[in-house]
């Protein structure tokens, strides 16, 4: 784990109007925790669309390090390493 | 601009907009309007330039509040949606009604959990309405089928009416600043005592500015054959006050069920009033045939409305704020279905008609000529 952590989110279609239209973020964060607070602070509504009021991760949203899902490493306390890339992915739907 | 008839439909897949000249022979469809998202709740405000209003409830990413200031031919999201302070604790799940406010900015918002919220600039912010959303009650409302929602908000001078399902109705006379619950003859039926102080399945509340004082209520009826604790408890489903909603009385006598949704009153006449029946354990139309009821005395007596309606094999369900009635000389009425139709009822609901046949399943349905 490393203090400045530089990493990428990838951010689905739906959300990049919340970013300027960014597809890729680059981020320098310790945790996913951390993560979501420069959000918050960076681009408050991109943060409110992973987030609810809470501060909770919405149900129908995943988190990715990598390929892990974020609940299978050590959820929002999950350590970033420098080149790590979070996924932010919508759960799959139907009907 | 000759004025136009706007209808704005809110559905399971997004928004839709129709408009027709005044003659409304025809309505032109466009949408859907935040696509693949169900839209609960929309506004036509009329106050000035018209600006179109609608929830889009995001199961995934959250609630936003849709605008339009060119009548429905585009939308972008006002700067923000409905949020509890994070030291609340809870986290908005829907939004279910949208009101216009004193002032041409203000807009008021009913939310589930059943919260109010209160926007002085178009909806860019909001500020949650402790008097009701922190009410005593508050922690001790049930959520009924649709969620525990507060979906109407009636507003008369200082004097506002909310409808909280299951909460019942409660009522401010101080401009929102506190609310008291007001279920005098508003019956349960899913609870041993058939007339509790609130908690009631309040479906729909609607007034007229030319009745001052009086109130008709869609409530959760179909409790004609309850054999359960406190017994059978006929005629709780439809009612109406004419003390500001301090006590109700029944008006369902002539209906053939008590249990519905939508409830709506005529724009020039507040004896007229519209209610669309149901079969309690099916929320469908009896014996598949629709039908829309209505009065033209107040409650006291029913007439079947059904001339264009299929005569069986129809099953469909109208939702509470799926119908409305435009404001034109001889109004005509609209209502959506779960099964993605949408009628219009010309000459005061005289004719039927079905607009469009194969929208998504349709949430709520506003009308406006502007």
């Amino acid at each position: 784990m490393t203090r400045d952590a530089t990493i990428t989110i990838l951010v689905p279609a739906a959300l990049r109007a919340c970013c300027g239209g960014a597809s890729e973020l680059p981020l320098s964060a310790p945790s996913v925790h951390a993560v979501l607070e420069e959000l918050e602070k960076t681009y408050p509504s991109l943060y409110r669309s992973i987030c609810d009021e809470t501060g909770k991760v919405r149900r129908h949203v995943n988190l990715f390090v990598n390929t892990s899902h974020v609940r299978d490493r050590q959820g929002l306390d999950t350590a970033l390493a420098p080149g790590d890339v979070i996924t932010i992915l919508p759960a799959v739907s139907g009907g | 601009m000759p004025e136009r008839v706007i209808l704005s439909i809110g559905t399971k897949k997004g928004l839709f907009v129709a408009d027709a000249p005044k003659t409304r022979g025809s309505f032109a469809l466009r949408g859907p309007f935040g696509p693949g998202v169900g839209v609960y709740a929309t506004l036509i405000d009329t106050r000035g330039k018209p600006r179109l209003y609608a929830s889009s409830c995001n199961p995934f990413f959250g609630m936003k509040v849709l605008l339009s200031t060119d009548l429905g031919k585009s939308f972008k999201e006002t700067k923000s949606a409905p949020a509890f302070p994070k030291e609340d604790g809870r986290a908005l799940i829907n939004i279910w009604s949208l009101e216009a406010g004193d002032n041409k900015k203000d807009l008021w918002c009913g939310v589930e959990p059943a919260s109010l919220f209160r926007s002085d600039d178009c909806g860019d912010s909001w500020e949650m309405v402790s008097g009701i959303s922190n009410h005593e009650h508050a922690r001790k409302w049930q959520p009924g089928n649709g969620g525990l929602c507060l979906h109407t908000i009636l507003r008369d001078g200082k004097r506002m009416h909310l409808g909280i399902s299951t909460g019942g109705h409660y009522m401010s006379e101080d401009g929102g600043r506190s609310f008291k619950a007001s279920n005098k003859g508003i019956g349960a039926g899913f609870q041993p005592d058939p007339y509790p102080e609130f908690g009631q399945c309040v479906h729909k509340i609607v007034s007229h500015k030319d009745a001052p004082g009086r109130l008709y209520i869609q409530n959760h009826g179909g409790w004609a054959e309850w054999d359960g604790p406190g017994g059978p408890r006929p005629d709780i489903g439809v009612l109406r006050s004419d003390d500001y909603g301090r006590s109700w009385r029944s008006i369902a006598k002539g209906l053939p069920s008590d249990f519905g949704f939508p409830i709506v009153v005529h724009p020039h006449d507040p004896d007229t009033i519209y209610v669309v029946p149901l079969v309690p354990m099916t929320r469908t139309c009896p014996d598949g045939a629709p039908a829309v009821w209505r009065s033209e005395n107040g409650g006291d007596s029913w007439k079947r409305l059904a001339r264009g309606f299929s005569k069986k094999e129809s099953y469909f369900t109208v939702l509470r704020d799926a119908m409305d009635i435009d404001e034109l000389k001889s109004p005509a009425l609209y209502f959506g279905t779960t099964t993605g139709q949408l009628w219009i009822g010309r000459d005061g609901g005289e004719k039927w008609d079905c607009l469009f046949d194969s929208l998504p399943p349709i949430h709520c349905v506003k009308v406006a000529v502007v």
